[in-house]
Order: structure tokens, then C-alpha cells, then sequence
């Protein structure tokens, strides 16, 4: 009876600790500069982080430029540091709690829509395993499953948002080619007009003058 | 059938609001308002899913809290939350219709001191929004059976963003399939239309010399 108690605490408690951490994922347009800030509750969870880039506001002016993300701890250390990248994917472990900062800076002139990922992996049961002699390594198994899902869900949003701006690249460039063709077409048109015109007028100058 | 399915999500709210405090579980995010201005965030949803979310004004400075307003709106412009001088608050919806769900913040007034303001976002749809206390009341489980449903819920919401993903793939594949029909056929017509239009430049000016006695 008391172990089962106990037994029943310790579930518990590891169900406490080893909450679900969901993905969370937002997409926000950009103009110069953004920051997010994200509160690592323990020490040594590994952070996972990615954004993509879907799509930037202009319409002809195709450019390959990124933008960059400088990912800052609790006390103002530089954690990560990424420039002119289009989409990323990284993760880290954090080495102090707190609040790590997510700055991204878009150094092109046009708005950017960014969607950004962050993640927070916790691994409790590595705390509890030396400490508790009735611990469950069934509930172990399943924390680690867990873990393995949710890292599962994260690249599956990223992948998502890659085929996002893999969707509207290729809607562009679809229109891209019938505007080029038809522009195409008016130019030759236009330029054999001119052409036409310009000789007209450099022989009937030439009849002039030789008739006169 | 919308005031129960009104009252469910209500209560659902509720215990999720009780159930915060206990287990401490925030994946959430912190925005920087600035002064003036709107800041919003979107996400792309699905049909048919539904969506909590929570926000608080976040302040180092506990005698005056800057207040903001929340504006939430569905993709075809209907407002499913407005809320204007707030330090904190909830929204949950399901949603109608696939598409960007938008989110947006401002600043209510003036604001004292450095101008920005941070706002903590919980924003949680699917999966994440599911409320076990409630399962796990209604089917008496709990424990490892608890958290096996949990997993699987989670292996079944991977299932279905695989499905959909497949979808979109071949979307994309179709497109790049027309385009590549496309790029030919125009590519084509344009030489077409040289060819045509300096036959016919040819011909006009052959007739025009000859009209002219030159040749």
C-alpha cells in the first residue's frame, strides 16, 4: 500500500516536471528590426529554434538576402549569432536559466514575413534517476517518447513553412513566365514597328532629296 | 448546439486557468510592443481546430501596469476578439475556416518610462489545446494510461500535418509541372511572333520599294 502511494507520487511528480512542452510557432512581418524574448525555466534544457523566411513583400525585385538572428542568454552573453540566412533550424543547451532574447534584423528594404519556432526540451527524469530508488523506468521511456514527438511536431512546422515558401516561389514564377512572354512579344512587336518606320523615313528623306 | 458548445469551451477555460497554476506549464512567448503602433502575429491554422491563448502585460514596475487592447481576427476579417485597456486575458475559438489567423496588440494611451512594453503570448492550437484533466475525468484514467493518450494524440496530430504536407507537395509539384508546360509553350510563341512579325516586316517593306520604283 505504501509503495504503491509512493509509487503513485513519483508518477506524479514526474508528470509535474516533465510537462508537455508543445510547439509554438508564430509568423510576423518584419520591417527593421524584431525581438522576442522566451523564459527558460531550467537549467540545461536543450532549446530548439527555427525560422523561415516566407515571403518577402515585393514583387519583381527577386533578392537572396536573409535576414539575422543574434539568440542572447539571461545575462546579455551572445549565444548564437546568424547572418543574412533565409531559414535555419539550430538547438542548443541553455547553460543558465532565464529570459534568452531572439532578435531578428532585416537589413533589406522590402517587409519580410518570418515564421519563427522556439522549443523547450526538458529532460527530468535525468534528476530523478539518482535520486529516486523506486522510479518507474516505464514512465522514463515515456518521457523520452514524448520528447521524441514533440521534436518530431517542431521539424514538421519548420518543414511547413519551407513548403510554404516553396508554394508561393513557385506561384510567382509561374506568372513570372506568362508576364515575360506577353512583355516579350510587345517588345518585338514594338521594336519591328520601329524599325519599319525609321527606314520609311530614311528612304522617303533619300527620295526627297534625290527627286529634288 | 453552439450556447453547449459555448459553455464546454467556457469550461474548458476554466480549468485550464485553474489547472495553469498547478502545473506550471508555459510555452509562451514575449512580444515587445512598441509605444505606438500595432504589433501583430498570425499562424497559419487549419479547419476545425481549436485554439486557446492567453496573454499578460509583462512589468518590471508594479505600481503602474501599462494597459493594451487585443484585436483577433479570422482570415476572411471576422473579429473573434477585441478587448481594449487589458492588462491580461483569454481568447479560445474554433476555427471555421483554414487560413492566417491574425493577433494583433497595441499600446492603449501613453506609456511612462522607456516606451516598450512586453506582452507574454501563450498560444496554444491542436493538440496543445486539448484539455486531459477534463479526459481523464470523464474516462477515469490516469498515470501511464494518461500520459499514453497523451502520445498518442500527439502521433495522431503528426499523422494528420504528414497527410497535409503530402497534399501540398503535390500542389506544388503540379504547379511546377504547369509552369514547366508553360515555359516551353511561350517560349514557342515568342519565337513564333518573330518569326511572324519579320515576315510581315519583310513583305511591307518589299511593297512599299516597290511602290517607291527603288527596286
Amino acid at each position: 500500500m505504501g509503495i504503491a502511494l509512493k509509487g503513485y507520487f513519483v508518477v506524479l511528480l514526474l508528470a509535474l516536471l516533465s510537462s508537455p512542452e508543445a510547439v509554438f510557432g508564430i509568423r510576423f512581418v518584419i520591417d527593421r528590426e524584431e525581438c522576442f524574448s522566451h523564459d527558460v525555466k531550467y537549467e540545461g534544457d536543450t532549446v530548439h529554434v527555427s525560422f523561415v523566411i516566407v515571403k518577402v513583400d515585393s514583387s519583381w525585385h527577386y533578392s537572396d538576402d536573409g535576414v539575422d538572428l543574434v539568440v542572447k542568454g539571461p545575462s546579455g552573453d551572445q549565444i548564437h549569432d546568424f547572418r543574412d540566412k533565409i531559414s535555419e533550424k539550430i538547438d542548443f543547451v541553455a547553460h543558465q536559466k532565464g529570459v534568452h532574447r531572439f532578435c531578428f534584423t532585416n537589413k533589406s528594404p522590402y517587409h519580410e514575413t518570418i515564421d519563427f519556432d522556439v522549443h523547450v526540451g526538458h529532460f527530468s527524469y535525468y534528476d530523478e534517476h539518482a535520486k529516486d530508488e523506486h522510479f518507474q523506468p516505464l514512465m522514463e521511456q515515456i518521457s523520452k517518447l514524448e520528447e521524441a514527438l514533440y521534436n518530431i511536431q517542431f521539424e514538421q512546422h519548420w518543414l511547413e513553412a519551407q513548403t510554404d515558401r516553396q508554394a508561393i516561389i513557385n506561384d510567382a514564377m509561374s506568372r513570372r513566365t506568362i508576364h515575360k512572354a506577353l512583355f516579350e512579344s510587345a517588345a518585338l512587336v514594338g521594336a519591328s514597328v520601329l524599325q519599319v518606320y525609321l527606314l520609311r523615313r530614311l528612304f522617303e528623306r533619300k527620295l526627297g532629296m534625290s527627286r529634288v | 448546439m453552439e450556447v453547449r458548445g459555448e459553455l464546454v469551451l467556457v469550461c474548458i477555460l476554466g480549468v485550464l486557468i485553474c489547472s495553469c497554476n498547478f502545473f506550471m506549464v508555459s510555452e509562451a512567448v514575449w512580444l515587445n510592443l512598441p509605444a505606438s503602433g500595432t504589433k501583430c502575429v498570425s499562424e497559419e491554422i487549419h479547419n476545425n481546430v481549436v485554439v486557446l491563448a492567453d496573454y499578460v502585460v509583462v512589468s518590471d514596475n508594479h505600481s503602474h501596469i501599462p494597459t493594451i487592447s487585443v484585436k483577433v481576427t479570422s482570415p476572411y476579417g471576422n473579429n473573434l476578439h477585441l478587448k481594449e485597456n487589458v492588462t491580461q486575458g483569454q481568447f479560445a475559438f474554433t476555427t471555421h475556416e483554414a487560413g492566417s489567423y491574425l493577433a494583433c496588440f497595441w499600446v492603449d494611451g501613453h506609456v511612462q518610462g522607456s516606451g516598450d512594453v512586453s506582452v507574454n503570448i501563450d498560444w496554444k492550437t491542436g493538440i496543445a489545446a486539448k484539455d486531459w484533466d477534463l479526459v481523464a475525468r470523464k474516462e477515469k484514467i490516469e498515470g501511464v494510461e494518461l500520459e499514453l493518450r497523451k502520445l498518442e494524440g500527439a502521433v495522431e496530430a503528426i499523422h494528420e500535418n504528414l497527410l497535409y504536407l503530402k497534399t501540398r507537395e503535390a500542389e506544388l509539384r503540379f504547379v511546377s509541372e504547369v509552369t514547366n508546360t508553360r515555359v516551353a509553350l511561350f517560349s514557342l510563341m515568342s519565337l513564333g511572333v518573330c518569326i511572324a512579325v519579320s515576315a510581315l516586316q519583310v513583305w511591307h517593306l518589299k511593297r512599299y520599294f516597290q511602290k517607291k520604283k527603288l527596286i
